[in-house]
């Protein structure tokens, strides 16, 4: 792959865009990431510290555990969706940041 | 009946892997299908490539055995694609290279770097292709009634995946992972919609005949998992570690754009959690209809539970039905170890040919053909290194083993990663003493660890450790030091190299950099290697 070098200081990185969207994803990442980091870490905390709540029955033998880690499912899947719509502005900030 | 149905399987995959042979032309073809696998495909197959035996065969076993702590593991699995949806994916597909070694000499300009990122590669790939061929070990001496053992099975394993591999390439490799996918899924969904009707759909009802059975600690966590930390180390291994391994990493570059790659593994989420959420009802299904003493007789790990599980629910041992369940299920499973060790061996062998033999042997002078040829040659011995360390770990859980190439994974690989894209000052020494860092520590800690140490009661003739010895580092997996070790080591070794920082490293950064955000110099294709 042949790429002219980017020079420190040259346009592609004082692009507002590029700042933006360096600026943006990373912060984006940063909570994200985060946020399923603490959300999932609770469930082996809880059933390694604490046993008789992930035993409790919430509904029928359901026990608190099943219910929490069936909500770990939905979390994963509400935060892929949320990834995909922010994307879309990255793809147009990255594309500008190219002109 | 089970080899009838098995043999067409295999048949059906062969056949794909002769059309894909004969579209194979170049080292691009055979690494990554020439970049031009759609995201629905690649998604799909980023899905087979992750539903291993492990999780079918092991975790169904996990479940059966020891109630929730076994679905502990399907969540972490799950839940793990979130961070190689938000952080790898995009920016290593943007930086447009074959092989992790690819990205950290493009960024750090230093080739010493390409022979580590390879080995790296390689001991991840050999010991999650353990599990593999472990899994298809027990699955076929199941199946013959223990007539044919694990070291008829493996060898025969090993040698399928090696044809795939040598005459298919990646294109055939993908299309197999697809299929097996498919099949997956549609055997998982039968066997839940015949769970669910057993049990008056409502799992409710399920959880009760286990606890019946079990009693109430079966439903609650602790059963197999009595420390919380082993909990924790093994959710960081599972959580860190799939950003990390190679055969998911070289699956974004098999897609023309970034986009693409984002696009897979949401579509590979989809698919994997609603496989993930089936494993609960298998697993506690197994637990009641087959129970435990039948699972534990057919394979001490419980790596049979789900087979069994399809003979009970398709009407029984013995019934014209619950032949065909066990059979049909065991061809799935056999076709998913197929597929996943086909997936890794590309994996391996990509790494071997590209790094160390064209990288670093012949100094980037290798021809395209004769890279190719070194491919394949490669791919063989990989596949009989696979075998010869499968024969080895015979009797341990399938999903056990798979979480310890996690835990090497998330120790060597991610902190180097994560390092390249966003660490300014990150060097080449950096990578080499994180790399190898994160693999001793990571093997060190597991040599002296429960896995291999430990003293058994006299009674117990199977699992026996191989060492009879009181472990000195008490967890099973060992994430929890050795994930903190190998960043812990590739910020040290970068401090240490920071005086021998070399002229232009800087500009180096930003122009990855800008790559990896913008996706700029990638142009719908992989780009030709430097």
């Amino acid at each position: 792959m042949t790429v002219s070098r980017i020079q420190p200081g040259s346009p592609p990185l004082r692009n507002v865009a590029y700042q933006r969207l360096v600026a943006e994803r990373n912060r984006f990442t940063v909570v994200m990431t985060l946020t399923f980091l603490v959300l999932y870490f609770l469930l082996p905390i809880l059933a390694g510290y604490n046993k008789p709540l992930m035993a409790t029955k919430v509904f029928g033998n359901v026990t608190f555990g099943y219910v929490f880690a069936f909500l770990e499912f939905v979390v994963g899947w509400v935060m892929a969706a949320i990834y995909v719509v922010r994307a879309r502005a990255f793809d147009r900030l990255a594309a500008e940041a190219q002109q | 009946m089970t080899f009838v149905l098995a043999a067409v399987i295999v048949a059906i995959t062969l056949a794909i892997t002769f059309w894909a042979s004969r579209r194979n032309t170049s080292a691009s073809d055979f690494y990554v299908a020439g970049g031009r696998i759609s995201a629905t495909q690649n998604g799909i197959a980023i899905a087979g490539d992750y539903m291993s035996a492990a999780s079918f065969l092991g975790i169904t076993g996990l479940i059966a055995l020891n109630g929730y702590d076994g679905f502990m593991y399907s969540v972490g699995w799950f839940i793990a694609y979130l961070t190689v949806l938000f952080i790898v994916a995009e920016p290593l597909r943007n930086l447009g290279k074959y092989t992790l070694a690819d990205m950290l000499v493009y960024r750090l300009q230093d080739p010493r770097v390409r022979t580590y990122a390879a080995i790296s590669t390689i001991v991840v790939s050999a010991f999650y292709m353990i599990a593999q061929v472990v899994g298809a070990g027990s699955l076929i001496s199941l199946l013959s009634g223990g007539v044919l053992g694990a070291s008829v099975a493996i060898p025969l394993v090993g040698v399928l995946m090696i044809i795939y591999v040598v005459v298919g390439g990646m294109l055939a490799t993908t299309w197999v992972q697809i299929v097996k996918a498919v099949l997956l899924m549609f055997a998982t969904i039968i066997m839940t919609v015949l769970i669910l009707n057993r049990f008056g759909w409502s799992f409710s009802n399920l959880l009760g005949q286990v606890e019946a059975r079990n009693g109430a600690e079966f439903l609650g966590a602790g059963v197999k998992y009595k420390n919380p930390v082993d909990l924790i180390s093994l959710g960081l291994a599972l959580v860190l570690g799939t950003a990390g391994l190679p055969h998911i990493l070289v699956r974004f570059y098999t897609v023309p754009t970034a986009q693409d790659a984002r696009k897979s593994v949401v579509w590979a989420m989809v698919l994997i959690g609603a496989f993930y959420v089936m494993t609960a009802f298998m697993g506690n299904a197994a637990n009641v209809l087959v129970g435990k003493e039948t699972i534990t007789t057919a394979n001490a790990a419980g790596n049979m539970a789900a087979p069994l599980l399809a003979q009970a629910l398709f009407g029984g041992a013995g019934t014209a039905g619950g032949e065909f369940g066990l059979a049909f299920v065991s061809a799935v499973a056999f076709a998913t170890i197929l597929a996943v060790v086909a997936g890794l061996t590309i994996a391996a062998s990509t790494s071997f040919t590209h790094d160390i033999y064209k990288g670093v042997i012949r100094k980037g002078q290798a021809s395209e053909r004769e890279e190719f040829r070194v491919a394949r040659l490669a791919t063989i011995g990989v596949g009989v290194i696979a075998i010869g360390l499968g024969l080895l770990a015979q009797t341990q859980n399938v999903a056990f083993l798979v979480a310890l190439a996690f835990a090497i994974a998330a120790s060597s690989n991610l902190p180097v990663i994560l390092f390249t894209l966003f660490w300014r000052r990150f060097n080449a020494t950096g990578a080499i003493w994180g790399i190898v860092g994160g693999i001793l520590t990571c093997l060190a800690l597991i040599a002296v660890s429960p896995n291999i140490r430990g003293i058994d009661p006299p009674e117990k003739t199977t699992g026996r450790h191989p060492v009879q010895a009181a472990p000195l580092f008490p967890y099973e997996n060992p994430g929890i030091v050795s994930i903190p070790a190998g960043f812990a080591f590739a910020a040290l070794g970068t401090l240490l190299g920071a005086a021998r920082r070399r002229e232009g490293a800087d500009q180096d950064f930003d122009e990855m950099q800008f790559r990896a955000y913008t996706g700029a110099g990638t142009d719908g294709t992989v780009a030709a290697h430097d």
